[in-house]
């Protein structure tokens, strides 16, 4: 386990496991273990990592429980509460976010196994100006939500579909989609809204 | 246009795109839990491990010494707060963390509260406690149950209607059949997970929690903490799905502001999808026995619908389907009865399409029985019984356009391409079925208020507690008053989902658009009241058109003798800056104290059969195919065709969207959704969403939805019915009966799964 490379790791098997290169080092107490520094190689999961996180092409430097998830990261410590939490076990994908333009479920992904990479939320597909992403658009146009809860987690993830190859028909869509669950159930407008949006993605 | 916008038909408006779209694709909607507050401590819940019992201990030594935990409220700390109650805004009157008693699985014993959400959670799975414990009774068939008639029990359900004499009729009939059914236990699962953020300045209480009902809640709550209501205030401005589950208040709520009272910070307890099964409601099993006698001709004589449904044991819930089921067809002799049976379960409560969607889909399943029995098209056999009046009181309906639901969908879904012998459309390896089924559901109103401000610049805002919980109800509330006002809906805002808006009631029922629409143009009236007043005044721009009749339009005044006025010259000559007008609506025949009730925090819906003079209800049917493959018994849905006939539509675009969402959810009625139950325990045993199954994007293929235009002026101010559990009611039956064409296997129980397909 220790030899494992940190970005490989799922959250669950760090749960589970004792991972060696888990932390940076403690930065806040938070417990009478953490007040004076441990070696890394027996870091608590709940001691605090300092980590930097590139957001929507804007760093930002944390200091994280090392059991926080990206996606609590997001929410909870960055503000960026557009990526929404359904399930917190990788079911619903409500948080999914693009990590190097790759589709996440940031959920089922620590907030220190990302350090290094791009990652890219809702609140950064609009243009500086207020454009929408094509994508945007098109769940608009086809009324492809209705509470809106999922919509966050559809885009990113219809983006990340379309970035994968997986856009070609109706047919793929539904299928590469299908671990976005809408309970609302827009599910024909959110095949019709990345039907109209591909190719312009594919040239956004 | 694109399929999403229909065209808008006959008493239709127009498919105006939802006016928080932009809010929500860019992540910018606030739902409760997004809601930032300074200083927030994080709680977490820890829930009984049995169903039946009391607790002898709760063990929270290993609990507090997590680092980072401030506080745990726990069994017995509930001293000076009431009780939560059972009925119009209370989930149950199980108290949890007032009494040791445990009445099911999962009920909250504990809320941790630390720095972090990762401490809290660490915590509370680290909980314990000793129960001196019981046998429980999980449901149908357990031991230790109790049952007992449920009419009079809830005020939702005071009667078992009934006409004729059943008995007599279906002795005589010639072709009868009596089955049972079943439909199983399931879970609303909206999306956004439940929440409660309590936040404490000095005596003021605020809470951030996905509300479907934030005038009731403020009202349940302060009575609970014995604060006066006008200290309370329930935020709710955007609801992540609900479908009933966040209509009623559950005894959290009062808990978490206990909590955050104590450690004197905002606390936010977001609940796991897995402690959701059991500290929220859910829509219960229940068992139907249906018998029906009909002549030879296939004219029904005979009707009888029995139900069972399960509940708490010490709540009386009951959706009781059979005001509606008794009341579909020209049946001559009718005969009903429904009861309860007390179990160790939590109190359920409403879910989409609360008592149609059981009660219905026995009916309309056996109405496809029927129809076979008979060798009749099931199409024609409802054609055949098609009521002039509803059989139990003889009362007209306001309006029934089920037989031209009928006709559009069958002829959109091709019917008449239907061989009608039982596994006579096979396609290769696929065995095709197609079925049909009626939905119906009460069209009811509630009170309702609603401020309209305009200002000289033709700025409109809208004030309305009621809820946006992905019906369009803001987009909707917005296009009435665009409409009434002449300004573009740009120009118009709406804030809803905050106890301190005008009060509205429960967003349950269908009877959002309704009760809003019909309060809002009530406001907007008074506007344009004001307006027209000054403006054929004597010093007013249109004075001396007395006579005429006035309209709004394009930031005019415009009158029918071709004379018109800007709006900023009427408000110019009013030496004002902005009309303000407040309204108060309630539906005809409403009691002399449902406005006050209103205030109360308690909805009077009205509607449905309580009329003298009429019954109120909208309609639908339903096409569906299905196939199944020969080798494997996996069941699909190609293809599935709705038309609906709702009164007014407000929106071609939201109305279509929430018809097509219920189609779905039949589909997951049908297929999918059920809540398993480890009878043993009484416990819930699939309790997240990889276990319990909903519908993905690749179960459903081509849908069509099919908006029948129908004008009613007897429902309500507004006209319109409201649709948005008519979609789901009558889908499974659809299904089931496809199934059956399919097949030859008549499914009785939901939902239908591969299992039982096999030989």
């Amino acid at each position: 386990m220790s030899e494992t490379p940190l970005a490989s790791l799922s959250r669950r098997s760090f749960m589970t496991g004792s991972v060696s290169a888990a932390a940076a080092g403690p930065l806040m107490a938070t417990s009478a273990k953490a007040a004076a520094p441990q070696p890394a190689a027996s870091a608590e999961p709940r001691d605090l990592s300092a980590i930097s996180l590139r957001i929507n092409k804007q760093p930002y430097n944390l200091a994280l429980d090392n059991r926080t998830s990206l996606l609590d990261a997001l929410r909870d410590h960055v503000g960026l509460t557009g990526t929404k939490k359904g399930c917190d076990h990788g079911q619903c994908g409500a948080c999914t976010v693009l990590v190097d333009g790759k589709r996440v479920l940031s959920c089922l992904s620590f907030a220190v196994m990302n350090k290094g990479h791009e990652i890219t939320t809702v609140e950064g597909l609009a243009s500086a100006d207020g454009n929408l992403h094509p994508m945007q658009q098109a769940f608009i146009d086809n009324d492809a939500f209705q509470c809106g809860y999922c919509t966050p987690g559809q885009i990113m993830s219809a983006i990340g579909c379309i970035n994968e190859g997986h856009a070609g028909s109706e047919g793929d869509i539904r299928e590469y989609m299908s671990g976005n669950l809408c309970r609302c159930a827009a599910y024909p407008n959110i095949v019709a809204a990345i039907m109209q949006a591909q190719d312009e993605t594919r040239k956004a | 246009m694109n399929q999403a916008a229909p065209a808008p038909k006959e008493n239709m408006g127009n498919p105006v795109p939802r006016i928080d779209a932009r809010l929500k694709v860019t992540g910018q909607a606030g739902y409760s839990a997004d809601l930032p507050t300074a200083n927030m401590a994080y709680g977490a819940l820890a829930t009984s491990s049995i169903a039946k019992g009391s607790i002898t201990a709760v063990r929270l030594e290993k609990a507090r010494k997590v680092p980072g935990v401030l506080d745990i409220v726990s069994v017995g700390d509930m001293d000076g707060i009431d009780k939560p109650k059972f009925g119009n805004t209370g989930a149950s009157s199980i108290a949890p963390l007032h009494d040791k008693a445990i009445f099911h699985d999962g009920q909250i014993i504990a809320l941790v509260v630390a720095e972090t959400f990762e401490a809290a959670e660490e915590a509370a799975a680290l909980i314990r406690a000793d129960y001196a414990e019981e046998t429980p009774s999980a449901g149908f068939d357990s031991r230790g149950t109790e049952m007992e008639p449920a009419a009079g029990k809830s005020p939702l359900f005071k009667e078992d209607v009934k006409a004729g004499d059943f008995d007599a009729a279906y002795a005589a009939a010639a072709v009868k059949i009596d089955e049972k059914y079943s439909t199983p236990t399931q879970h609303h699962n909206p999306i956004e997970l439940f929440s409660t953020t309590a936040v404490w300045q000095g005596d003021q209480l605020t809470v951030y929690e996905p509300s479907q009902n934030v005038t009731g809640w403020k009202a349940e709550l302060a009575r609970q903490l014995k604060i006066d209501p006008a200290n309370v205030r329930i935020v709710s401005p955007y609801v992540g799905g609900a479908f009933g589950s966040k209509g009623p208040m559950t005894a959290r709520t009062a808990i978490v502001a206990v909590a955050a009272r104590s450690v004197g910070r905002p606390v936010r307890c977001v609940v796991s999808r897995i402690q959701a099964y059991g500290t929220q409601t859910y829509r219960a099993e229940t068992r139907h026995r249906i018998r029906i006698g009909a002549n030879q001709d296939g004219r029904i004589t005979a009707f009888a619908h029995e139900g069972w449904e399960v509940t708490s044991r010490p709540d009386p819930y009951v959706v009781g389907g059979t005001s509606a089921t008794g009341r579909m067809y020209d049946y001559g002799s009718v005969l009903t009865h429904v009861s309860l049976v007390h179990a160790d379960r939590n109190t359920p409560g409403y879910m989409r399409s609360p008592p149609e969607t059981p009660y219905v889909y026995a009916l309309e399943n056996a109405m496809d029985e029927m129809a076979v029995a008979l060798g009749m098209d099931p199409v024609e056999f409802r054609r055949v019984n098609e009521p002039q009046k509803e059989p139990i009181g003889g009362k007209p309906f306001s309006s029934r356009s089920l037989v031209k639901c009928y006709d559009q969908a069958a002829e959109a879904f091709g019917w008449s391409k239907r061989e009608a012998a039982v596994g006579s459309m096979r396609d290769g390896d696929w065995l095709v079925g197609m079925g049909c089924a009626t939905a119906i559901y009460p069209t009811a109103a509630a009170p309702c208020a609603a401020r309209v401000r305009l200002t000289t610049d033709g700025e409109v805002r809208v004030q309305c507690g009621s809820h946006e919980i992905g019906t369009g109800v803001r987009t909707v509330a917005a296009q009435m008053a665009a409409e009434r006002l002449g300004i573009e809906m740009d120009k118009v805002s709406v804030e809803m989902g905050d106890s301190a808006l005008p009060p509205a009631p429960v967003s349950g029922g269908s009877i959002s658009t309704a009760s809003v629409c019909s309060a809002v143009l009530k406001a907007c009236d008074a506007v344009r009241a004001k307006l027209f007043a000054a403006a054929v005044a004597e010093a007013g721009p249109l004075a001396g058109s007395g006579n005429a009749k006035l309209e709004m339009s394009q930031e005019k005044i415009v009158a029918d003798n071709g004379k018109s006025a800007k709006l900023s010259d009427v408000f110019k000559t009013m030496q004002i800056g902005a009309i303000e007008e407040y309204a108060e609506f309630a539906p005809k025949g409403s009691s002399p104290e449902a406005l006050k009730k209103l205030y109360a925090g308690q909805s009077e819906f009205h509607g449905g059969d309580q009329d003298k003079d009429s019954v109120k209800y909208a309609f639908g049917a339903e096409f569906v195919e299905v196939r199944i493959n020969s080798h494997t018994r996996e069941i699909r849905v190609p293809r599935i065709v709705g038309a609906f006939a709702a009164g007014r539509i407000m929106n071609t675009r939201t109305a279509r969207s929430q018809l097509m969402g219920g189609m779905i959810w039949g589909i997951g009625q049908a297929l999918h959704e059920a809540t398993e139950i480890d009878k043993r325990h009484a416990r819930y045993v699939n309790r997240d969403l990889q276990d319990y199954l909903v519908p993905v994007n690749a179960d459903v293929k081509q849908l069509e939805v099919i908006l029948v235009p129908e004008i009613d002026h007897e429902v309500n101010p507004a006209g319109v019915k409201g649709l948005g559990e008519l979609g789901n009611v009558g889908t499974a039956a659809a299904v089931a009966s496809a199934v059956y064409h399919a097949t030859g296997k008549r499914i009785r129980d939901l939902p239908i799964r591969i299992d039982h397909l096999i030989v």
